[in-house]
């Protein structure tokens, strides 16, 4: 459980690693926008690829990478299937017309529409899912706060923000800890000796305390914050922000071309809407 | 009469000191976690998640608003390491629902003083309900619509479950906790009701 959230503390040495908190949070935001902007595959596909090259490039951190990737597509697959259940000739009205491929039942059907609008779907999902990895990997929280506070929010909403980021590992330490102390009083959550319901209502049990302490923390940390003058002032420098280096001018010209971009898919699709929300290559 | 509409608004925003970012962000932080691993699913990226007990105690402890931000930010954080996408039509309506269970303060119930009773928890659970209600059944779909376009069938769906597994959780969990929360503060203050 713990592997699977990976909240970097300090700063690696990749190339996306040691851009600023600024750049990184640009660029990152440049490419959820675009990939909640668009439903279109030619936009879509590059994206994916440019996601899976960034998450590449910071090697050192690729395996704990992997084991979320393989319940992230699972999940996504049942997702699909759910849709498909539900409304089989989902591609009808999105895709413009159904092509039917092979037939089920005479409700169940397959049509190359639906299929095509799924696999946009995946690889949208996808793209947002390894846009999001590769960001969390390579920014750590104070980080992260200086580079929404160098786009023009609030530093204390910037505060709220990195406090709970940085708080996601201890959460996870907290409940192996009181799960330990719990088993250790002989509560029993092995699967094989115990029922699914009985370790659900163990699990709630975990859940108390967890909530608890975390609430009782915040004293602790707002009196250190409040003696280190947090809040005197209504502007503030961040200490993990630096200099613009090589790389934060190259991306700088990524993320203007990429907005710029982003502003005109959106214009165009107001503008001159297409027919269907999603381009179907093999429409006759 | 204007005392008292101040007063309300002031209740409405919360206290915004140190404490209140501190508890926000914790509050945050452990809806994203509890939304990902606390809970069961339902349909798809619906569970009967825990993470809906985390509303009413920020709201108790510091104000509407800052629920309302908990549900924001929570679900947002639950996005980025959930990779389902984001879905900020969801966000928002985590907002709306936030701020409905988090009214706590505005009819009376002082969690951090130690007051709440039969009354307050009746009107807490129908506050609950409808802040749910309207945050999915109206806001979400409204938004997805204009972000998103289409998907409505599946979001209608989600939107139902959703209403259900949070409402329950947030009323029949919420209740006992705030409850225990109460008595919890209410030993902390040292001081007996004088009859």
């Amino acid at each position: 459980m713990d592997q699977r959230l990976f909240i970097n503390l300090s700063p690696g040495n990749t190339y996306l690693d040691k851009l600023t908190g600024k750049t990184k949070v640009r660029l990152f935001f440049a490419f959820i926008i675009l990939l909640i902007a668009t439903w279109d595959m030619r936009i879509i596909f590059p994206t994916l690829l440019v996601s899976v090259f960034g998450l590449y490039s910071l090697k050192s951190k690729l395996k704990s990478v992997r084991a979320i990737t393989v319940f992230v597509i699972l999940t996504n697959l049942f997702n699909l299937f759910l849709i498909w259940v539900i409304n089989p000739d989902y591609g009808a009205t999105i895709c413009g017309g159904s092509t039917v491929l092979f037939q089920i039942t005479s409700f169940y059907v397959v049509t190359g529409e639906t299929i095509w609008y799924f696999l946009v779907r995946f690889c949208k999902m996808m793209a947002t899912f390894v846009a999001a990895m590769t960001f969390i990997q390579c920014i750590t929280p104070s980080e992260l706060a200086a580079g929404l506070y160098a786009n023009k929010i609030p530093y204390k909403v910037c505060m709220i923000v990195s406090i709970a980021f940085r708080y996601i590992p201890d959460i996870m330490r907290d409940f192996t800890n009181i799960k330990i102390s719990m088993q250790a009083r002989g509560m029993e959550l092995d699967s094989k000796r115990t029922t699914l319901w009985q370790r659900l209502k163990q699990n709630v049990l975990i859940l108390v305390p967890l909530i608890i302490t975390s609430f009782d923390r915040v004293g602790n940390i707002a009196n250190a914050m409040d003696l280190r003058g947090f809040g005197k002032n209504k502007t503030r420098t961040y200490y993990s922000e630096h200099e613009d280096g090589k790389g934060d001018g190259q991306m700088k010209i990524l993320y203007t071309a990429l907005y710029l971009f982003i502003i005109v898919v959106i214009v165009l699709r107001i503008v001159k809407p297409g027919e269907f929300l999603v381009w179907y290559p093999f429409q006759n | 009469m204007e005392n008292k509409k101040k007063s309300i608004g002031a209740l409405l925003l919360g206290k915004w000191d140190t404490k209140t970012i501190v508890g926000i962000a914790i509050g945050a932080a452990l809806f994203g976690v509890l939304m990902d691993f606390g809970g069961i699913k339902v349909t798809t990226n619906t569970s009967l998640t825990s993470a809906y007990v985390v509303l009413p105690i920020v709201g108790a402890l510091f104000g509407p608003l800052p629920a309302a931000l908990t549900g924001l930010l929570g679900n947002t954080i639950a996005d980025l390491i959930g990779g389902w996408g984001f879905w900020f039509d969801w966000s928002f309506g985590n907002a709306v629902a936030g701020f409905f269970i988090g009214l706590l303060p505005i009819y009376g119930a002082k969690i951090g003083e130690g007051v709440f009773n039969v009354k307050h928890a009746i009107i807490y659970a129908i506050v609950t309900v409808l802040g749910v209600g309207i945050g999915f059944g109206l806001v979400t779909p409204l938004l997805t619509v204009l972000f998103y376009s289409s998907e409505l069938t599946v979001t209608w769906i989600q939107a139902e479950a959703a209403i259900i597994s949070d409402a329950s959780v947030a009323v029949v969990v919420g209740i006992p906790v705030l409850f225990a929360l109460a008595r919890r503060n209410a030993r902390k203050t040292n001081l007996s009701k004088e009859d």
